[in-house]
């Protein structure tokens, strides 16, 4: 059995629980144990607009959390993994290790440089791994055409995901995707940010990110869109509505979170295992084409 | 480093604000600004400035070697950028220009000019733990999906934002 500390992030526990909801299932039913750290707080990500040694300190509080527990950290946020693991980079350097154990003292902290981070679907893909997930599925997707969006994220910056995959061609969400049985899309739009992370203090470019890839996927019939962080979902999915006000009415285009792609695949119930019910955008033509009848 | 690097602009040597170049570059960061020959290539690879030509990374680096330090840190676009990274990922020399914007964005705070959004964000971290407030109504969400409860708090997190002054930073005022 695999064992991690489950790593939520803000915005998830709080705005996205379909995630939360869907990942504890697939991970239960995959064998990996998921453990909750009381101790965890936010990953620095955002605190690094007023002070970049503020976003540090948070950052290295949390991995000093993960280590005392002798526990990787399995992270829902592909910016909270990041963050995270480019912080144990940074604490390679002794000095920095030293300054930044100095104010974790404060809260009776410390550092020692052993925390590894990696976000969900890097577990799911390193750790269990396309071939495995495949003999797990029990309900035929093949029906469904989905586009895969990685998220900026997932893949970048270069020193902390060399190796996983490539940031100009990127591949894993694309195996993730076909290995549940769906059908991965092939879109022009594929590399375009969702723009989230400027979204609470400027959310016009925003909109206009969010309306592109919309438009792109319409154009291209098709299923849904596959993320796997919930800031991407709360664009593409939460704010279609006001794309539509902004931008005209156009087709709806359904948006799941991968684990919920997963449970699907893999049996779990749409509403209670996967929280399917709380999208806002709604998902009947998926289940329809996942051979389940629309919920009530 | 070559400063000869500005020698095409008018009052090349050391700009308007000099100190403001030193500052921005005592930050570790930082350091491969110089580097930057302006081929935009990260301009070419920038989400906000496709939708939002306004907002420029190449230029930002430009106004930041002129030394327009009042010009940099009250300009709102800084503000915009949205953390893809696509900028450091297509630079041909390794420039971190998000890292950069992160720099000037701290500077421009202390300066008084951070957006309302991101002040509020610390204030949460500080009492929650988490960006966000936490309320009895979303305890009853969590609990009807039989989720466990939240258990984050603020404290340590308190202690270490108020050691960097990050806590006495305040808002901009919204026009
Ligand atoms: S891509 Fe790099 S070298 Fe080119 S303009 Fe941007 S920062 Fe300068
Ligand atoms: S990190 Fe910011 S400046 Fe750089 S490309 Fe992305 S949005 Fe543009």
């Amino acid at each position: 059995m695999r064992r991690y500390a489950l790593y939520l992030g803000c915005t998830t526990p709080t705005q996205v629980i379909p995630y939360e909801l869907a990942s504890r299932w697939v991970c239960r039913a995959l064998g990996i144990e998921l453990v909750d750290l009381a101790e965890f707080t936010c990953c620095g990500m955002n605190q690094v607009n007023l002070s970049l040694e503020a976003g540090s300190l948070l950052a290295a509080m949390n991995l000093a959390h993960a280590e005392a527990k002798g526990l990787d950290i399995l992270a829902l946020c592909p910016a909270c993994a990041g963050t995270l693991a480019e912080e144990t980079e940074r604490l390679r350097d002794e000095g920095r290790r030293a300054r930044i154990n100095e104010a974790l003292a404060l809260v009776g902290l410390e550092y020692k440089g052993r925390a590894r981070v990696r976000h969900l679907s890097r577990v799911l893909y390193e750790d269990i791994g396309p071939e495995r997930i495949r003999a797990g599925v029990r309900r035929d997707l093949s029906a469904l055409r989905l586009a895969p969006h990685y998220g900026c994220h997932s893949l970048k910056p270069k020193s902390v995901f060399e190796g996983s995959d490539d940031p100009d061609d990127p591949r894993t969400l694309h195996e993730l995707i076909a290995a549940a049985g769906a059908r991965p899309l092939p879109y022009a739009t594929l590399p375009l940010c969702c723009g989230g992370k400027s979204f609470p203090v400027s959310p016009e470019p925003a909109l206009s990110l969010v309306r592109k890839k919309l438009d792109d996927l319409i154009g291209r019939r098709a299923d849904g869109l596959v993320v796997q962080c919930q800031t991407c979902y709360l664009m593409y999915s939460g704010q279609q509505k006001a794309v539509r006000e902004r931008f005209g009415d156009r087709p709806l285009v359904p948006v799941l979170l991968y684990p919920q792609l997963l449970g699907l695949a893999m049996g779990g119930d749409p509403v209670d295992d996967l929280g399917l019910d709380l999208s806002a955008v709604p998902l009947d033509g998926i289940l329809v084409k996942a051979g389940l009848a629309k919920w009530s | 480093m070559d400063r000869r690097d500005n020698a095409s602009s008018s009052a090349p040597a050391l700009g308007p604000d000099a100190s403001f170049r030193r500052d921005v570059l005592r930050h570790e960061e930082a350091r491969g600004l110089y580097a930057c020959f302006s081929c935009g290539a990260c301009t070419a690879g920038c989400p906000i400035s496709e939708v939002f030509p306004e907002f420029s990374p190449r230029k930002l680096a430009k106004r930041v070697k002129l030394g327009l330090k009042r010009d940099v840190l009250e300009d709102p676009y800084i503000w915009r950028c949205t953390t893809c990274r696509g900028c450091e990922q297509h630079c041909p020399q390794n420039v971190r220009l998000y890292d950069i914007l992160n720099v000037l964005k701290n500077m421009a705070a202390e300066a008084g000019f951070a957006p309302p959004a991101w002040v509020e964000q610390t204030r949460w971290v500080m009492r929650t733990g988490l960006v966000y407030p936490r309320d009895a109504a979303l305890a009853k969400k969590r609990r009807a999906r039989s989720l466990p409860a939240l258990m984050s708090r603020g404290e340590q997190a308190e202690r270490l934002i108020a050691r960097t002054g990050a806590d006495k930073i305040k808002a901009r005022e919204e026009p």
